[in-house]
C-alpha cells in the first residue's frame, strides 16, 4: 500500500515545488511586460540593501564589509558620450596632425641649426 | 519619440532582459533538478526562452509608439 502510494505522493511533490516557482515569477511580474520587469528589479534593488544590513547585524559582520556605493549607470548616455567623444576625436584628427607634423618639422629644424 | 524616451525604452529593455534570462534560468534550474535529473538543457531551455520574452516585450515596446489604433484609423 505505503510502495503504491509513495511515488503518487514523490509526483505530486515535484508538481508541487515547480509549480508553485512558476506561480511566484508569475506573480511578482518577472515573467510579464518591459515594465513590469523593470519595476520588479527596482523593487529587488530597494529590498536588497536593508535585508543585507539585517544579515549582517545578525552574524555580527557589520564593522567588517565595506558600505556599497551607490552606482547610477546608463547604458544609453555610456554609449552615446563614446559616439560624442570618438566623432569629435576623428573631425579634430587632420587639424591636430597638421599641427603636430608642423611643431616636428620646426624640432627638427631647430636641431638642426 | 524624443530621445531621453528612447533611452528609457532601452533602459528598459536591457533591465527586463536581465531579469528574464535570471528568471528563466532560475525555473530551468528548478525543473532540471526536480523533473529531469539534473540535465543541463532545461537550464539552456529556460535561458533563451526568458531572452525570447525580453527580445519580444522590447520590440512591442519599440514599436508602440509608431502603431495606429484601430479606431484612428
Amino acid at each position: 500500500m505505503a510502495a503504491k502510494i509513495f511515488p503518487v505522493i514523490k509526483l505530486a511533490t515535484k508538481v508541487t515545488l515547480a509549480g508553485g516557482a512558476l506561480y511566484v515569477a508569475h506573480d511578482s511580474g518577472l515573467l510579464g511586460t518591459s515594465k513590469q520587469g523593470f519595476e520588479a528589479l527596482e523593487r529587488a534593488r530597494a529590498a536588497i540593501p536593508p535585508a543585507m544590513e539585517e544579515w549582517m547585524k545578525y552574524f555580527g559582520l557589520e564593522a567588517q564589509l565595506p558600505a556599497v556605493p551607490k552606482v547610477e549607470f546608463s547604458p544609453v548616455q555610456a554609449w552615446n558620450s563614446g559616439v560624442r567623444t570618438s566623432i569629435s576625436a576623428l573631425s579634430e584628427a587632420p587639424r591636430k596632425a597638421s599641427e603636430y607634423s608642423t611643431r616636428g618639422l620646426q624640432y627638427v629644424k631647430d636641431l638642426a641649426k | 519619440m524624443s530621445e531621453k524616451e528612447l533611452g528609457q525604452k532601452w533602459d528598459r529593455c536591457l533591465a527586463d532582459g536581465v531579469i528574464k534570462l535570471g528568471t528563466g534560468l532560475g525555473l530551468g534550474i528548478v525543473f532540471s533538478v526536480v523533473f529531469f535529473k539534473r540535465r543541463t538543457w532545461p537550464i539552456t531551455l529556460g535561458s533563451g526562452m526568458g531572452l525570447g520574452m525580453a527580445y519580444a516585450n522590447c520590440q512591442t515596446d519599440l514599436r508602440l509608439h509608431y502603431l495606429v489604433p484601430k479606431k484612428d484609423q
